[in-house]
């Protein structure tokens, strides 16, 4: 096996020596039957012509020694290669647009299908990923996505659900860690002991939680994440067994993770549920207030052979139950449900539909870059035409003649291929930093060997659509080319059909990728330039949540507020200085909070209405320029033993129908504390720009029950940049071991909120700025050949009278044509493909007739300005030498 | 008289078993020894010898001829020699039996 691989390799390698050496044989052969004959009294001349008729045919035997070397397609592959490369470094300019054009394509193709590949495609890493569900629950009517599900209701999951071999519990708490008395603020996962057990999650070091772990008086215990592990500890292999203070207890380190994609939120560590004291607290409530700790996700591991559709049922019938028993708690009215997800649909359900979007957008691209590259081939088979004539002669077959083709065409794009590998390795991490704005998974893209695979494919794929066109429509009529002038052959009406119809079809497949992009461009301006109901400009923002066991209770930890406060306020530059909990687009959720209004009886009291609750500081609303509409905003006189009052905004004033809210008292524990509501400001799109402003209530800092508050906010005179340093200072002067997180000027939120569809607008304005451009170049180049083509015909043209203009015409006629053509098919196939981007739309229909009309002007003057060159070389032909020519 | 299909091959071998040679002298061995009584175009050894070789059944190697040119000589190698034996064994068995049935018309 091996001699004959060697032998036929050898073969392969010395395909033109063998021939030599088979030539010298035959040669050989020959001389001696010639002596032999001459031998017997023949002449030299006649033992010669003797010799070779007792040989046979020759060509037919050299052909059959060839073929019985058994590599000959092969030795032809590499003979069509060489003769191809040979052909392309002949024509530089046509091979590098070619390359770089195939490269650009095949290389967006490539950098999207790295990412779909990393988020969308590999398995999650858990083993017991594929029967992993989430229980979701939502209450749509509300417009809550997203309710988070409670201690008792988990316990009532846990006791109806038979069709799941474990449900367990993850919430997120920040705590401060202290290791040798330097505080860090880590943020924590709190799980069920078992929970990395249904995840199928094994530690790289030490054990995760056992049941153990989480008894009551159990010692407390920690498992790190891979990431802080590496970033904090240097992978120290010696962490199991130290202890950290945490919460004013000891925690040992149990266990590290592997280095695996964390749900629902990425974390510093976990601790097991009795650990945690809010937690352990809510849990002695359960009984009187069964949505206590409302705030935890829940997985579940399906038992092996159930079938995930009987277990969505069983979860929506036990929702649909807590509804029906406990209608006060579940508004009919909010249309509250529980469902169950898939953990990677779940990880994924924001990136999927955008990542498919830009595949989509990238594939057109290509697709255009392929028409492109067809046109150019074409336009190079106008020129070759009488060399293959030639090769036709000389026996080369038609079917060889394609191959070699298409051996052109593949060679073209597999280099171009290369060119896009890099162009993807090169913008793989910016594209992965985009990505994290709707996945978790961006950690697990990168180059491998499927996406290697991907490019390879799709490279050959490109090679063969955009070689085929040309090597089919390489029929040569052999005659006429041969006798055609040196211009090659200048009937191709069949040919030119063909180019009119890519160029069609580029300026179509264009002009759908420009409708999308302006569309999301228009929508992106709106959305940018909605009046959000305050003033972002020079305020920053921290948050400061104070460590609870220094401040066990709402009393010491609004001391602890308003301090920082009053050092803040006579601080230099600070114009006003707030604490809230309410940060405008900072990515919190609006909650729900019913509320009667004195004097008024509700029939069904589940149908009182509701708001979301925040609480303020005094200068909150002049600190966020929200302006004050009736009444009058809090002051220091509100404080915790004065009348307790609360601030509305104008969402909750059409409670009153139009009459004055202001002196109005309002409850929200069914008429134990009646609140006078002092003032009414306006509202505020906190919760999206692209959200209709909710029913708000402000209560003042200083009469607010509960602690987290959490936020403090300052406007400056001037640079917000210098309030960092303030804050620090006035929170440290009160008390110096408070972590400060998060940092942010108001603007930079509202950046980071305006990020994701800002870069999407981006990323398909580039494709679609890419396509044009390709076609662009490709009008261009199409009717330059035309023209090329046409000289004796303008020539003639001219020296019959025809003016200069009635040629420059001409040409742009016929440059105009193909545009609006490809223009009138391209609107068509918008109109339909436009709906894909409906749900990424701020108030701005699919169907926007600015967006198309701007497209189709701008498409207009591109295509006019591409056949501008070209059209002016045709005016500019001489008749004489035109004519004289060839 | 026309050669039998695939018999080339057998009277290639067969030839080489003797000893190394070169085509021309393969072609003069046949002739010889069949006393002219096959003809075959002297052409048609060459694809034979070439796939003789490319099975691994032949080695070449270029020397020198009687009158000290260049001529390519070929061998039969160790896996030839095994596909001699099988085939002479075969061929006899095949004449045995078409004999007999000539035998048995006549």
């Amino acid at each position: 096996m091996v001699t004959w691989l060697v032998r036929r390799l050898r073969a392969l390698r010395h395909g033109a020596a063998l021939d030599r050496a088979f030539d010298a044989e035959v040669r050989f052969h020959l001389e001696m039957q010639a002596e032999k004959h001459v031998g017997r009294g023949l002449s030299p001349e006649a033992a010669w012509q003797q010799s070779v008729k007792d040989f046979g045919p020759m060509a037919k035997y050299t052909e059959e020694t060839r073929d019985a070397r058994g590599v000959s397609w092969f030795e032809e592959l590499a003979q069509d290669v060489r003769y191809g490369l040979r052909t392309l470094l002949k024509s530089p300019g046509f091979a590098a647009v070619a390359i770089l054009t195939l490269g650009l394509g095949i290389g967006a193709n490539t950098a999207i299908f790295s990412v779909i590949n990393g988020v969308l495609l590999k398995p999650l890493p858990y083993d017991n990923g594929d029967r992993l569900v989430l229980i979701r629950q939502s209450a749509p009517l509300a417009s809550q996505q997203d309710v988070g599900v409670s201690i008792k209701e988990l316990y009532e999951y846990r006791e109806q659900l038979a069709s799941f071999d474990g449900l367990v519990e993850f919430h997120q708490m920040n705590f401060d860690l202290l290791r040798r008395g330097d505080p860090d603020r880590v943020a924590t996962g709190v799980v069920s002991p078992n929970f990395f057990d249904v995840l199928g999650i094994q530690p790289v070091l030490g054990r995760t939680f056992i049941a153990e772990d989480d008894r009551e008086g159990a010692e407390a215990v920690l498992v790190l994440g891979h990431a802080y592990w590496q970033t904090r500890f240097g992978g120290d292999p010696s962490i199991v067994g130290q202890v950290f203070e945490m919460n004013n207890r000891p925690h040992t380190v149990v266990g590290v993770l592997p280095a695996v994609p964390h749900y629902p939120n990425e974390v510093d560590v976990y601790m097991p549920t009795s650990a945690c004291p809010f937690r352990s607290a809510a849990e002695r409530q359960i009984e009187t207030n069964r949505r206590a700790f409302a705030a935890l996700r829940v997985f579940g591991l399906l038992k092996p052979g159930a079938a995930p559709e009987s277990a969505a049922v069983e979860v929506a019938t036990v929702g649909d139950r807590f509804r029906q028993d406990h209608p006060s708690v579940y508004r009919p009215d909010s249309g509250f449900q529980a469902r169950t997800a898939g953990v990677l649909e779940e990880l994924t359900t924001n990136a999927r539909p955008m990542l498919l979007i830009l595949l989509g957008t990238t594939g057109l691209v290509l697709l255009i870059a392929c028409a492109n590259v067809a046109n150019l081939t074409l336009a190079r088979m106008l020129r070759r035409d009488r060399e293959l004539a030639m090769r036709t002669a000389l026996g080369a077959g038609r079917w060889r003649l394609v191959r070699q083709l298409l051996t052109e065409s593949t060679l073209v794009s597999v280099i171009g291929g290369i060119v896009g590998l890099v162009c993807a390795w090169a913008t793989i991490d910016l594209l992965a930093t985009f990505v994290e704005r709707f996945t978790p998974r961006t950690g697990e893209i990168g180059i491998e060997p499927r996406v290697l695979l991907f490019t390879l494919g799709v490279s050959m794929l490109t090679g063969l659509v955009f070689g085929t066109l040309p090597a089919i429509s390489s029929r040569v009529d052999l005659v006429s080319a041969l006798k055609a002038g040196s211009k090659g052959s200048g009937e191709a009406p069949a040919r030119r059909r063909l180019q009119g119809a890519l160029i069609v079809a580029q300026v179509a497949v264009s002009v759908v990728l420009l409708v999308g992009a302006g569309l999301l461009l228009l929508s992106f301006f709106r959305l940018q330039s909605v009046d959000p109901g305050y003033r972002a400009d020079r305020v920053m923002s921290a948050e400061i949540f104070g460590n609870f066991t220094r401040y066990p209770n709402a009393e010491t930890l609004r001391r602890f507020y308003l301090d920082v406060l009053d050092r803040l306020e006579g601080a230099p530059g600070v114009t006003s200085a707030a604490i809230t909990n309410s940060v405008p687009l900072a990515g919190l959720q609006p909650g729900q909070t019913n509320f009667q209004i004195e004097g008024r009886v509700y029939d069904n009291p589940d149908l009182a209405p509701t708001a979301d609750v925040r609480v303020a500081s005094p200068a909150y609303f002049d600190t966020l320029g929200i302006p004050l509409l009736r009444g009058r905003a809090f002051s220091a006189l509100d404080h915790d033993e004065a009348e307790p009052v609360v601030v509305i905004n104008e969402s909750v004033a059409r409670y009153w129908d139009g009459r004055d809210p202001i002196g109005s008292r309002v409850s929200a524990d069914n008429g134990q504390t009646w609140l006078t509501i002092v003032g009414m400001v306006g509202d505020v799109r906190q919760f999206g720009l692209d959200r209709e402003a909710v029913a708000q209530v402000y209560v003042p800092l200083a009469q607010n029950r509960g602690g987290l508050a959490g936020r403090v906010l300052v406007r400056m005179s001037g640079d917000p940049a210098s309030a960092t340093a303030l804050i620090r200072e006035a929170v440290h002067a009160v008390d110096a071991d408070m972590p400060i997180e998060n940092v942010r000027t108001l603007d930079e939120i509202r950046a980071t909120y305006l990020a994701a569809p800002r870069l999407t607008a981006l990323l398909l304005s580039v494709f679609a700025v890419l396509a044009l451009i390709v076609t662009v170049t490709g009008i261009t180049g199409v009717i330059a050949t035309s023209v090329s083509q046409r000289t004796q015909e303008f020539g003639v043209r001219m020296a019959l009278g025809a003016s200069r203009e009635s040629v420059l015409v001409m040409v742009l006629r016929q440059g105009f044509t193909l545009v609006a053509a490809g223009l009138g098919l391209g609107i068509a196939a918008a109109l339909v493909l436009g709906r894909v981007l409906q749900s990424y739309l701020y108030n701005t229909t699919t169907t926007d007739p600015i967006t198309f009309a701007v497209v189709a002007v701008a498409f207009l003057m591109a295509g006019i300005l591409a056949c501008l060159g070209p059209a002016w070389r045709a005016t500019t032909v001489d008749p004489m030498t035109a004519l004289r020519a060839d | 008289m026309d050669l039998l299909h695939g018999t080339l091959d057998l009277l290639i071998l067969k030839t080489l078993a003797l000893g190394p040679m070169h085509g021309w002298g393969i072609a003069q061995r046949i002739q010889q020894i069949s006393e002219d009584a096959l003809r075959v175009n002297q052409g048609s050894l060459y694809p034979a010898l070439q796939r003789l070789e490319t099975a691994g059944w032949l080695d070449s190697e270029w020397g020198a001829s009687e009158r000290n040119r260049q001529a390519k000589f070929y061998r039969l190698t160790r896996a030839g020699q095994k596909q001699l034996r099988e085939e002479s064994a075969q061929w006899a068995r095949m004449t045995t039996a078409v004999g007999k049935i000539l035998a048995h018309e006549g």
